[in-house]
This record gives structure tokens, sequence and C-alpha cells, in this order.
């Protein structure tokens, strides 16, 4: 029936001149050629299409039959695969290119991981004849296209492991081999096209500064741009890509190398992207306005590929001073950090530590705590530290918050810790930071140089900050207990290390303030402490706590309640609560018991 | 401190032709202070300053100089200043009063190839242009921008980068203010103002590399 619908059809409009084709030619022509493909006479379909007499209406309605035919192509169906797949390379070859591109790129759509997949690697060839054949106009289908086919990669899952990537399951690895090849062709004419701008080698420059500004917009570049961008953004930034010892061969890492490839193709240079926060640009003229041309997220991917898995090194010339590359690169690592994605904050982690490690211990001086970036970075690396859900990420926090602070001279660590003492609540990281003064100011007092940061003079109001209770006696204890018991150690330990006779480091003219603000009502808190939980633990084992009241106060994680405490954990808290109180006592007894013997000197 | 230097040389002695200048360029580079040298412009090379100072004017210099009595080592000493301005603390600390220190000498060496134009150096915040080649003093070359062959020749560009900002090592930023547009030069860098201890991790450069730069500045600004 279809055959017949169809032939008619096509009998009638053979006469007729191209314009001469109603509405209703092209239904008929569409519907009934469809059905042939879904009916299955493929092969008489062909036959017709590559009938001479056809040519005319084949190149104007033929590209309606894509759809049935390209689900014949991705079903595979053995049968009619090989007239399907002749019919489909002659439209590709006579049907109008922008028509095509519809077809094409409403094909390519697809929810499941294996269609996605399986569309992908079908039609990336097809697309990229129908692009390149639109010679100078192609821009701004490329952009089109290259959209379209950059959210269907972006459906498939990501692979983690070695094994996953080897494997390929969900063939993310094999698009993105297959995409490479298709932007190939046009970056190339990008590149031809820019060098070919008859300019003097003399004003054509490389490096931090001019990115080639063109004196008219280049559609194709920016097109071009703009996709590495978002695969920079929106795919790379989630990929681990392995190095070349776990996985000798990995076509991901292959991809990503061909991205920044493409970028410096297209005149984009890499350090003038790693760079970019530093530099003051003039506008480039055109349609996008510098942020969304290069959005941050996608500049800090470049700095990660660079940095941390050092692809095209060639790229980045070896004359850029470390603390100027660590100064672009801080901007880089606070935006990851201030993210909450695992793979976000793990490649911040990686490149902040890369470029610290470039960088000399005690090379950078105060002055860079007026950039905002050394500021802010801290600051996230804090909430990774205290906040973030992934125990691997925690640690690794801590690690890099130490490296860095190890780079800092004296006069620079000293204003950081002041700052972090002022801006950070949490226990955890004051204990740390006090810990950290206490190895400053024993290096400061084995040294002997003159040094002033950790001694006398300046070391008193960082010592004020330190030493003392901020709630007086009722400050809370156990949740404070990491600053107090680092405080109790610095203290203890300038008391065994200063003589009363040199006091180097300026405690023992202050001893009476330290007692009456930090060490009395550290007393004070402890005693009422102690006696309000050994209160707690004699109810709680008298069982007249839990008989007595409703709890009034229940936890939930996520959606489900937890369960109340049951009496031994409520026990083992106490007990641990009053154990805590023991060691602070200890410490701060034997501190006292020191100060007195000192003094008595 | 040391004793007054003694005045040697009579205003008849300073005129006539059998003192040369630069025996007078001397002794100022020896007795004058720093900043008496830097205001008269009597800093550097002595035959430098030969070249372009007149016996008149080296002549004032030495009287000036008995004058004022601007001697090495009366120059004040420098004072630090405040350092945690933006941070209250409680008590603020006596000003900590440190010596301007002396660096040494530069650490790298440059041979001219060719010689530039010799009107046209790099400020402070221009921006250069420069085609480079870099080697470890083993011969190894681990950067360049030189394009290689006539094919590549159009794509790669020189590099630039605003001169004397400490954008680059420090070696860069030194020589290239010493050398005018055309120029050529085999600039060899010591660690100190290069990559220093740590080298670059994960790259050609080793700890305490000294590095050998070619360089060749073709534009500036």
């Amino acid at each position: 029936m279809a055959l017949d619908q169809l032939s008619e059809v096509v009998q009638k409009c053979q006469s007729l001149p191209e314009d001469g084709y109603s509405t209703e030619d092209y239904d008929v022509f569409t519907v009934a050629g469809r059905a042939c493909v879904e009916e299955g006479n493929s092969l008489q379909l062909l036959s017709i299409v590559l009938d001479e007499k056809n040519q005319d209406i084949v190149q104007c309605m033929g590209w309606n039959l894509l759809p049935p035919l390209i689900q014949v192509l991705l079903k595979k169906d053995d049968q009619n695969l090989p007239h399907c797949l002749a019919i489909f390379k002659h439209l590709i070859e006579v049907c109008r290119p922008k028509e095509l591109l519809i077809g094409l790129l409403e094909q390519l759509e697809q929810d499941d991981p294996e269609s996605v997949a399986q569309s992908l690697l079908l039609l990336l060839g097809p697309l990229q004849k129908v692009l390149l054949s639109l010679g100078v106009r192609k821009s701004s289908s490329l952009g089109l296209a290259l959209s379209s086919v950059l959210d269907q990669v972006c459906k498939l899952p990501l692979p983690m492991t070695p094994e996953q990537e080897q494997d390929d399951v969900f063939s993310l690895c094999r698009c993105c081999s297959e995409l490479q090849a298709f932007i190939r062709p046009f970056v190339e004419e990008a590149r031809d096209q820019h060098s070919a701008e008859g300019r003097d080698p003399g004003t054509l420059v490389m490096g931090d500064l001019e990115r080639a500004l063109p004196q008219k917009e280049d559609e194709l570049r920016t097109e071009l741009l703009k996709f590495c961008m978002q695969v920079l953004s929106r795919l790379l930034l989630g990929v681990q890509l392995k190095d070349q010892e776990t996985l000798p061969e990995s076509p991901l890492r292959d991809f990503a190398s061909s991205i920044l490839l493409s970028l410096g193709s297209i005149g984009e240079p890499l350090p003038a992207l790693v760079h970019q926060p530093l530099l003051r640009h003039r506008r480039t003229p055109g349609f996008l306005e510098e942020e969304v041309r290069y959005p941050k997220e996608s500049l800090a991917c470049v700095a990660h590929l660079l940095f941390v898995h050092l692809l095209q090194p060639d790229m980045f010339p070896a004359v850029y001073s470390p603390v100027y590359s660590l100064r672009a690169n801080m901007v880089h690592v606070s935006l990851l950090l201030s993210r909450a994605e695992q793979s976000r904050i793990q490649k911040g982690l990686e490149l902040y530590e890369k470029s610290l490690l470039r960088v000399e211990d005690l090379s950078l001086g105060v002055d860079l705590l007026e950039l905002r970036s050394f500021l802010s970075v801290p600051q996230n690396l804090v909430k990774v530290m205290t906040i973030c859900p992934h125990q691997n990420l925690r640690t690794k926090g801590l690690k890099v918050f130490q490296l860095s602070m190890d780079k800092f001279n004296t006069e620079a660590k000293y204003k950081f810790f002041q700052l972090m003492l002022k801006t950070s609540h949490h226990s955890g990281v004051q204990g740390y930071i006090i810990k950290n003064i206490r190895t400053q100011v024993d290096s400061a007092l084995k040294s002997g140089d003159s040094d002033p940061w950790f001694l006398g003079v300046y070391l008193l109001p960082l010592l004020r900050c330190v030493l003392r209770l901020p709630e007086g006696p009722e400050t809370d204890l156990l949740q404070n207990m990491d600053r107090i018991m680092e405080s109790l150690n610095l203290l203890r330990y300038l008391v065994i290390r200063d003589k009363v006779t040199e006091n180097q480091t300026g405690i023992w003219a202050e001893m009476y303030k330290i007692e009456d603000r930090f060490l009395k009502p550290l007393r004070v808190g402890i005693n009422m402490s102690r006696a309000h939980y050994e209160r707690e633990l004699l109810l709680t084992r008298e069982g007249r706590k839990s008989k007595a009241k409703e709890p009034s106060v229940s936890v939930s994680v996520g959606d489900e309640k937890l369960p109340q405490m049951t009496t031994d954990t409520e026990l083992q808290a106490l007990h641990s609560a009053l154990h805590t109180f023991d060691m602070m006592e200890s410490v701060l007894v034997r501190v006292e018991e020191l100060i007195e013997v000192k003094e008595e000197e | 401190m040391a004793a007054e230097p003694t005045r040697e040389w009579s205003d008849e002695k300073l005129k006539s032709d059998d003192l040369p200048k630069k025996d007078i360029i001397k002794f100022l580079q020896d007795n004058a202070a720093q900043s008496f040298l830097n205001e008269l412009k009597l800093q550097g090379n002595i035959k430098n300053v030969a070249k372009t100072a007149k016996k008149e004017q080296l002549i004032d210099a030495y009287n000036q100089l008995f004058e004022n009595k601007k001697f090495k080592g009366t120059d004040p000493v420098a004072e630090v200043t405040e350092q945690v301005r933006t941070t209250k603390i409680e008590e603020k600390p006596k000003e900590v009063k440190a010596e301007v220190v002396d660096e040494g000498p530069p650490k790298f060496t440059k041979s001219v190839l060719k010689k530039g134009d010799k009107t046209n150096f790099p400020k402070k915040g221009e921006t250069v242009s420069c085609w480079y080649t870099g080697t470890l003093e083993d011969g190894t070359v681990f950067d360049t921008n030189v394009p290689v062959g006539a094919r590549k020749k159009k794509q790669t560009k020189p590099l630039s980068f605003k001169a004397g900002l400490g954008r680059v090592i420090r070696g860069w930023d030194e020589a290239i203010l010493t050398m005018s547009k055309g120029e050529q030069a085999r600039v060899e860098i010591e660690p100190e103002w290069a990559y220093g201890r740590k080298g670059v991790p994960d790259s050609k450069i080793p700890p305490n590399a000294k590095l050998i730069f070619e360089i060749e500045l073709v534009a500036v600004d």
C-alpha cells in the first residue's frame, strides 16, 4: 500500500518543477516513505530514491525519511540494514544540509544511555559531513550541533575506576574519541583562518596577554571556544583522569589533551586562560561577554589539567614565576573548593597542593594575604576539613592546609594565624592553629636569630587571643576541648622552655593576667562541669531520668529519625565527658605547678 | 664608624689632565653614600660612568661630597612600618627597626649575540614579546617557542608578558630590562633567580638548576 502511494506521488512530482510540489505532495511522500521503511520495503525504496528521474524530489523531501531510517540503523535490523544504510548515505549526499541537520539532531536526542551512545556513534560522522558542506555559513549550525551533541554525551555515566574506564560499558570513552575526531576539521579551519589573517609576526603574540583580538567577530572560533569551555566545565570537571602509570591507554586523557590543543589552535593560549583572573582584559568584540566567554569553572579545569595531570606541557612556557602561577591558581582553587561536588573539591585540593609544592618553604610574604583569594581559600578549606561528608577529602584538606602554612614566611604566618583565630570558631581548627603557633615559637627560640614575630612584643597579642576562655567559667569545655587542650599545651611548653629571667616570649610579665583570664576560670569551669556531669551520671544510673519525661529533642538524618540513645550509650557519653575533664585538669594542674616552681626560682 | 676620608686632590689637581675621570669616579664610588651616588648618577661600571659624566660634573661632585659629608655609612637606617594594621589587636606592639639588606650581585649574566636598537628599552610594566629557547647546563632543551620548520611558522607566536612585575622568573625580569628592541642575547640564570631549590616538579627542570636562555626581544609595548 505504502509503496504504491509513494510511487504515485513520486511519479506525479516528476513532471512538476521543484517549487510546484504541493504541501499534500510533501505529506504523502513523508508518510508513505516512512511506512515503506517501517514495513520493510527498503529495497524498493532504495531504487526509487536512487532513480535519476527522482533526484529533485529526493533532494527536497528526502530528509523526512531520516527518522525511520535511523531507527533501523540503530536497531541493527540485519535484513533491512544494508538497504537502509544505502538510502541514508544517499540522502546525506543529496539533500539540503540545513534540513539534514535538523533531521539528524532530532534523532540524536535519546533518553537511555545505550541509545544515547548508539545514536552518537552512528550520527557524528554524517553530521560532520553535513556541516562541512555548509561552507562559510557553518558557524551557527556548528554551534547548534555541538550543543546538542554535548547534551547527549553528558547523559552518559562517567567511569570512576581504571577498570570501568577500560571496560567503557556505557561507551563514554568511545563517544569522546569520536567527538575528538568530529571537531578536528573545524578546529583546523579556524586555526588556518586565524593564522592567515595577514598580520605580521610582530603583532601576533602568545602568552598572557593578546588573545589575537580579531577586528571583527570570528564566529567559528567563538563557537569552538564555547564548545571547549562547555566540555571542560560540564564533562571533564566531573571525570577523574588516571595517570599514565595507572592506565597507559586512556581515551579520556587523550580527549582532554585534544581540548587543550584545540584551544591553542583557535588562538586561546593556555597561559592566558590560566592567568586570566589576574589580568585585566579589554573587552573582546563580539556577542559574548568575558565572563560568559570564559566560564570560571572551565578555566579552573584547564589549570587542573595542566598543573595536576601535566597534560600538554609544551603549551605552557616554563618561564612564569611559581608565585605568579600560585596567585592565579588560588582563584581557581577558591572556586573549586566552594562547590559541593566531591569531584570539584578533590580537584581544588589537588590543584592547591601542586601549586604549593612549586614554591619554596617560607617564601610567601605577608602582602599576599591582602589578596582576596588568599583569604577565601583557607576559609573554604576549613569548611572542607570540618563539614565535608567525605573523610578522604577532610584528611587531604588538613594535609594541604598544613602545607599552605609552611610556605608562608614568619611574618605572613603570624598574620595568618591571627586571621584564622578571628574568623574560625571551630575548636578543632583553632586547636590546630595553636599547635602551629607552638611550633613557630619553638623554632624562633631555637634559631636564635632576630626574627621577631613569635617572640616577645609580637607574640603577646597572639597569646592573648589564645590563652583565654571566651565565655569565662561558663564556656562549654567539651565543645572547646581541642582548643583548650592545645592552649594548655602551648602554655606548658612556654613555661618549661622560657626562663623567667630571660622572658623571651614575654609570658612571665603577663602571667598574672594569664592566670586571671585563663587558668582560674578554667579551674572553676572544670569543677562546675564535672559536678554537673557527675549528677547526670547518678541520675541516669538510677534510671530516674528515662522514666521521668519524654525526650524533648529528636535527631534525624536524611528522613530517618535516629533512635533515642540507650541508657548504656548515655552512660558511655557521660563517662567520656568526665574523662575529658580529668585530662584537662591534669594538664592544668601540671601547668600551675610548673609556674609555681619557675616563679620561685 | 670609619674615619672621614681625606681630601687628597686640590682644585688645580682636579682640573688637570693627568687626573683621569675614572680615578675620580673610583674615589667617589668607594667613599660616597649610596644615596649620593644614585642622585648624581655615579653608580655602575666605571667605564660607563666615565662616558656619560663630564669632568666638570665629577669635580663638582667631589667638592659636594666633602661639603655635605655624604660619606658611606651616613644613610639613615630604614624603618619597618607596622605590618598588622588591618587586624585589630589589643595593644599595638612597638615598631621593629630593620636594616636594609644588601642582596649581593645579580644572579644572571648576559652576553649579547646580536645588538638591539639601543633605544627602545622596556620599562617596568610594559609589555614585551620574545622568542626564546631554554636549555639546562647539560644542553637539554626544556622549552622553546621558536618555530621549527617553515610550515609551522605561521602558527607560533612570540611570548608576551608585562616586564618587571614578577610574573616571570626573576632572571628573566631583570635581563629583559637591560635589553633593547631587536636584541638577541644569551642569558645564564642562577637557580636563585630561576626555579631555585624546588626546580619545577614533574618537569625537565631539576632542583638547583642553572638555566640558559637565548632570548630575542622582538617588541616593546
